[in-house]
């Protein structure tokens, strides 16, 4: 057993957190829903974001990626959590995944490794799983892309950003198919799909523990410097039973992000998809119950546009819905256990 | 990153699965502590398991345990548990704090009788006025020429009824401030002055005990480490007290929800929807906990193990509160009509948020150690 970041994955937590951290500081979330700032990055942000490697880490060498391990690329997805990252690199990292494993052409990847090919995954209208088809489909973490491929390869431009609950990322419908973009796509093996569907709960998983732990980390923070009755409101005993639980919330997150990520690459496609179900199933209800308790432990200002905190939580609903809540996955965990013959 | 067993570990999990296939069923049976004959039972299962050499294999080769890592306690106790076999002798706290701080002589006296199982130990470290304010007891060792007279009271004292020698925290420097007034004490059960009352707990168990001390001698070679040094020892045992002992435990409540899924399978247990839904939440919280407990063991923080532990045993206590009532639920009308021993594991686990430091003791030092918020 050697459960835990090496040295390595530590040293690259810190680089990605620093990028991450000053691509956040560009970003601005105004001072109210009709003057925050886009999610899309700048040509000279993306730039930053490709020549860093992220939409290339997961791709195989032969594909012109670096090859990472899930750990590797959850290690990166907590980062952009933890700094809300309004960029589409998560966006960038699943559809490239789901390409990847449906047998896209090299020279496809290539460009989207390097950054040259900008685009998003398309989910069902339910943002349950892959859209098998463009009709009703959602493009997912989608500012900045100019394509997006459903399931039978067709590619698809994409419309205007839609109302959505999170301000960091971007929700879009796929328009007009772009016939000479489009790509021949295998229909995956059970394995393949599983392991696809595993990475992509496990990302999202590392997404929730990044947005959970930086919620916390504030409030922990403001509960030291507000004070109340000539007391930082921290040193409340209600104040702090708070904290605690969701301390244990965030650590039990974390243990599960690390068994679910080592998972994807060592275990059979199956048991990875169900530690990843299990892990997500966790990380949806934590996730959103955290930050919810972010928004108490702040107070009043933590309802103000100017306070962080709503980004965080929005985030975390966000991710929650995405790819299944945590109902959806213990039904699921429901029928594999509990049925008869099961 | 890797949950797997490394090839040592591997092998050391099958050689112990092999023996327990081999011996458990001559042992296993009417093992518990509510009967003379079950505490017997205990003490044989013990004895078979120190002779095997699974007993404190952390504890260093040259005290009577193996040096292994943590990690190899922890398998113990998770194959223990994975065979429905009774628990291990819970001592490796105990023989870390006598091997760790005890002169050579006391060691050489004590440790082969822990070790091996044939003298049977209790922690005196509860008071009717210190639980969770424990470094406030005020049972009382004075010094004398020889050694020391220990007046007081200790409560919760589990097997103190079939104990040998009590590991005792005591004042021994009513001057000093109160962490630094404390003493570890090693007591023969059998000195004159020590009377000890079984406690019987709401669901039958007779395990706990109290034990008043009235003019007890004890020698001052009995003295573990130097005096004033309780409290430092006693934190230190907090580090063997959880980890590897968690992994039997989360191994056991997989025991219950796996009984209870199988009653939902084949239809024993009949469970709608709502239920169904409960018990799949739960299995996803028992999973993430079993996860959580096995990256505690290798991940944590050496600094402080005592506060993460506190993180962990909050965690046990969500997800074991909440499988023993949808296990409750699931019997229904059969939790409060019939045999009564599923009524008295659910009664148990409501007391996982108090003994071992309350649920809000444990958020006090999680919110205040681990988090850095001000003290009241």
């Amino acid at each position: 057993m050697q459960i835990g970041l090496d040295a390595d994955q530590r040293a690259f937590a810190r680089s990605c957190g620093a990028l991450a951290a000053d691509l956040a500081a560009g970003w601005d979330r105004g001072r109210g829903p009709r003057d925050v700032a886009s999610p899309e990055p700048s040509e000279k942000d993306w730039a930053r974001i490709a020549e860093a490697g992220w939409p290339a880490l997961r791709l195989r060498e032969e594909n012109g990626g670096l090859g990472a391990s899930t750990v590797d690329v959850a290690v990166l997805v907590e980062q952009l959590g933890r700094h809300a990252l309004a960029a589409p690199v998560l966006g960038t990292l699943v559809a490239a995944e789901q390409l990847q494993a449906l047998g896209a052409p090299a020279d496809t990847l290539e460009e989207v490794a390097a950054g040259e090919l900008r685009i998003a995954p398309l989910l069902d209208g339910r943002l349950l799983g892959f859209a098998p088809a463009a009709g009703g489909a959602l493009a997912w973490d989608a500012a900045g892309a100019t394509l997006a491929f459903a399931a039978d390869g067709s590619a698809h431009a994409l419309g205007d950003a839609l109302p959505a609950a999170d301000v960091t990322r971007a929700m879009r419908r796929p328009g007009a198919r772009v016939d000479d973009a489009s790509l021949e796509l295998r229909a995956p093996t059970d394995d393949d799909r599983d392991r696809l569907h595993a990475f992509v709960l496990t990302l999202l998983v590392a997404d929730l523990l990044g947005t959970m732990s930086a919620g916390l980390d504030a409030a922990v923070e403001h509960a030291r410097s507000r004070t109340q009755f000539g007391k930082p409101i921290g040193s409340f005993q209600a104040v702090q039973q708070i904290a605690a639980e969701d301390l244990v919330s965030v650590e039990a997150t974390r243990s599960a992000l690390y068994s679910s990520a080592w998972a994807v690459d060592a275990l059979p496609a199956a048991e990875a998809l169900r530690a990843a179900r299990v892990a997500k199933a966790f990380a949806s209800r934590a996730g959103v119950a955290v930050c919810e308790d972010v928004v108490q432990l702040f107070g009043g200002i933590g309802m103000t546009w100017e306070s962080p905190v709503h980004v965080w939580l929005r985030r975390a609903h966000t991710d929650r819905l995405s790819f299944g809540d945590e109902h959806h996955h213990q039904a699921v965990l429901a029928d594999l256990d509990l049925s008869a013959g099961a | 990153m890797d949950f797997s067993d490394s090839p040592d570990v591997a092998a050391f999990r099958a050689g112990l699965r092999s023996w327990l296939g081999e011996h458990l069923h001559s042992y296993a049976e009417g093992v518990g502590h509510d009967s003379a004959e079950a505490v017997a039972a205990t003490h044989r299962w013990h004895r078979a398991l120190a002779a095997a050499g699974y007993v404190a294999v952390s504890l260093d080769a040259a005290y009577g345990g193996r040096g292994l890592p943590d990690v190899y306690e922890a398998v113990v106790n998770e194959e223990l548990a994975a065979a429905a076999a009774p628990p291990p002798p819970p001592i490796g706290h105990i023989a870390h704090a006598v091997a760790d701080f005890a002169d050579p002589d006391l060691k050489a006296r004590v440790l082969p009788g822990l070790l091996g199982c044939t003298e049977s130990w209790c922690q005196g470290f509860s008071e009717p006025g210190a639980g969770s304010d424990l470094a406030g007891l005020s049972t009382a060792a004075t010094a004398t020429d020889d050694g020391f007279v220990v007046n007081g009271q200790k409560i919760w004292t589990s097997g103190a009824m079939w104990a040998d020698r009590c590991l005792l925290l005591c004042r021994t420097e009513p001057d000093q401030p109160r962490h630094r007034g404390l003493s570890m004490l090693v007591v023969d059960m059998t000195t004159p002055g020590i009377t000890r009352r079984e406690i019987t707990l709401a669901n039958g168990s007779r395990e706990f005990a109290e034990v008043f001390f009235d003019d007890v001698r004890v020698p001052a070679e009995n003295l573990v480490g130097e005096r004033g040094q309780g409290w430092k020892i006693a934190q230190h045992m907090l580090t063997y007290e959880r980890g590897p002992a968690d992994m039997g435990w989360t191994g056991r409540l997989g025991n219950v929800l796996a009984a209870a899924q199988e009653g939902v399978r084949s239809g024993r247990l009949p469970a709608d929807d709502v239920l169904r839904r409960r018990l799949a939440a739960v299995a996803v919280d028992a999973q993430v906990l079993s996860w959580h407990v096995a990256r505690s063991l290798v991940d944590r923080d050496p600094a402080d193990p005592g506060s993460s532990g506190s993180l962990d045993k909050l965690l046990t206590t969500r997800v074991e509160q909440e499988l023993y009532a949808v296990v409750g639920d699931l019997a229904g009308a059969a939790q409060v009509v019939g045999d009564q021993r599923p009524f008295g594991e659910y009664l148990w686990s409501r007391a996982q948020s108090i003994y071992g430091g309350t649920q809000q003791i444990q958020r006090q030092i999680v919110a205040q150690r681990l988090l850095g918020l001000p003290r009241g």
